[in-house]
């Protein structure tokens, strides 16, 4: 089972100005959470959609099962579960009429899991779904998408309305997912949602790919964060040089640096000043990644 | 009704079905009620016979225009104008949104993640519209038979019957050139509106062809010609004007679903 389930080739789509997807390449593997994480409109909607086939690149291309999805279409999207970032359901009918349309065209027995995950979610399926508030339409996606069993399940924002009791259900159900060796692609412009489910990260910054990794990689790269308050203002350059710390910001005689290793050298560079005070923050991906969006490399300094 | 594309937009369909049944049947009841005065009213007769050609030419459904016989009253009351445009109004509205009107309500996104190709959910889509406005002309034809029986009318079965089967292929034509545009563009708007230009374009060339000598070419490729030229109500359906309005149909919906399949869906 080593084939990538998804696989992207310098996939590029280009739209009228400077929108679109630039030359991505990653690769998903068998059994993992993919987040798929960047600020709302980097790409990631975009992107999903290629793979989908609801677009066609402009070069490049992209494999989901080893398929094409322009050529074997049926076939990929028969094993895929959508939820769409946009949902929009069928107004007119209930969610169990919804449900089961879309049973019937993928030749379920009945609703397949539709109706145990419905009363999971604590979803009621006889209401209109222009009754329904917008978590509980997002629930009508949810179930919709996971029904079938697919292998490979591609959410976007899949959280966006659901409030935190059912947010930690769909959790539960992403790790039962994965456990049976399937496979989720999940975007996602929240951070700690990705850091929390997501076995690698992809980030998405105006339609470039800044970085694939594995979260725990990412969060060893992570930096902490001392903010050093000194009796008087140290001279401009002295902490430059010091192994893994870059200074991020002054503030008069405060200084907050970055540190992206072992703690001794900045501690030995201290000492030759007088210090009021150090502040730790805990390291985190959010600054790695907010670095990333803001256009910092993640080894600047 | 959710067992497959086709049967869940006929299901989508069936309120207006209902309406549209309603109205025809009460527009033909109207008309056949008045009927047996206007056939005895020879004043009127001598009126219509001195109408100008070119009002003529707009009144008359294929043969010569009377307010006696049964098919030249049809003709003039009903197929010249009133039921085409019926029928081309649902047939329009009903094309431009097959593809489009979901597009632009965003459910299609979610409809082709389902493993159905695009090309079988336009067909399905298509067929939808083909079988409301197979429907219209089972309830259209149902009324004229019944009235005509009921008013003592001398027309046969078989041509109302064509004279039906003409104006549904009349409409399924002008419904496949809205359905091409909507699956084309992803534009309902527009859609309707060149689909309605073309319409009107065509029903004025061929009404206008019997005064503009220079339009009688381009009358040829009317619809509204072909639909009418073999005076279906007293001659029944020929096959050649017949196969025009199919061949129309079926270019534009496998245009339409090529160019589907092929252009980006819109988010």
């Amino acid at each position: 089972m080593s084939a990538p389930i998804v696989q992207a080739e310098q996939l590029t789509k280009h739209y009228h100005g400077d929108r679109g997807v630039h030359a991505l390449s990653f690769e998903v593997g068998w059994g993992e959470v993919f987040g798929y994480l960047g600020p709302n409109g980097a790409g990631k909607t975009t992107t999903i959609r290629l793979l989908l086939d609801l677009i066609r690149p402009s070069s490049g291309r992209a494999r989901v099962f080893g398929l094409d999805p322009s050529s074997d279409g049926a076939e990929v999207r028969r094993r895929v579960g959508y939820l769409p970032g946009d949902l929009r359901l069928y107004d007119r009918l209930t969610g169990r009429e919804q449900l089961r349309y879309f049973a019937s065209l993928r030749r379920l027995d009945g609703l397949g899991d539709g109706e145990s995950l419905a009363a999971r979610f604590d979803l009621d399926l006889d209401r209109r779904i222009r009754a329904l508030s917008r978590g509980n339409r997002q629930k009508v996606g949810l179930v919709q998408a996971f029904m079938h069993r697919p292998d490979l399940l591609v959410l976007d924002e899949p959280t966006s309305g659901l409030d935190p009791l059912v947010q930690q259900e769909f959790y539960d159900l992403v790790a039962e997912t994965t456990r049976d060796g399937r496979t989720v692609f999940l975007s996602s412009h929240v951070l700690p949602e990705v850091q929390r489910i997501a076995d690698r990260v992809a980030v998405i910054r105006e339609g470039t790919l800044e970085l694939v990794e594995s979260v725990e990689v990412l969060r060893a790269r992570a930096f902490t964060r001392f903010e050093v308050s000194f009796a008087a203002a140290p001279p401009a350059g002295a902490f430059a040089g010091i192994p893994a710390v870059r200074e991020l910001e002054r503030r008069n005689a405060t200084v907050l640096f970055a540190l992206e290793g072992a703690a001794d050298p900045l501690v030995k560079a201290l000492a030759r000043f007088e210090v009021l005070a150090i502040d730790v923050h805990e390291a985190d991906l959010e600054d790695l990644v907010l670095g990333l969006y803001r256009g910092e490399t993640p080894h600047a300094g | 009704m959710l067992g497959s594309v086709l049967l869940k937009s006929l299901r989508d369909l069936r309120r207006s079905f209902a309406w549209w049944t309603v109205g025809l049947a009460g527009l033909v009841a109207l008309m056949l009620a008045v009927y047996p005065t206007v056939r005895d009213n020879p004043d009127l007769n001598r009126l219509v016979e001195e109408y100008p050609d070119a009002l003529k030419a707009f009144i008359a459904f294929g043969g010569a225009v009377d307010y006696v016989s049964g098919a030249g009253y049809l003709g003039s009351e009903l197929f010249s104008l009133m039921v085409p445009l019926l029928f081309l109004v649902c047939a329009v509205g009903n094309g431009a949104g097959a593809i489009a009107g979901e597009e632009e309500r965003g459910t299609l996104d979610l409809l082709l993640s389902n493993p159905v190709s695009r090309r079988r959910v336009a067909f399905e889509k298509v067929g939808a519209m083909a079988l409301e406005l197979g429907g219209l002309g089972a309830v259209l034809w149902g009324a004229l038979w019944a009235g005509a029986a009921i008013v003592g009318m001398d027309v046969s079965a078989a041509h109302l019957a064509a004279a039906t089967v003409s104006a549904v292929l009349l409409a399924l034509a002008f419904g496949a050139i809205a359905f091409m545009v909507g699956a084309a563009t992803g534009h309902r708007a527009l859609a309707i509106g060149l689909a309605t230009a073309a319409a009107v374009a065509a029903y004025l060339v061929n009404g206008l062809a019997a005064l503009v000598a220079a339009l009688e070419v381009p009358q040829k490729a009317s619809p509204f010609y072909h639909y009418a030229v073999g005076d279906p109500l007293r001659h029944g359906l020929a096959l050649d004007h017949t196969l025009f309005l199919v061949a129309i149909a079926v270019v534009a919906a496998v245009v339409g679903v090529l160019a589907f399949e092929r252009r980006d869906v819109a988010a």
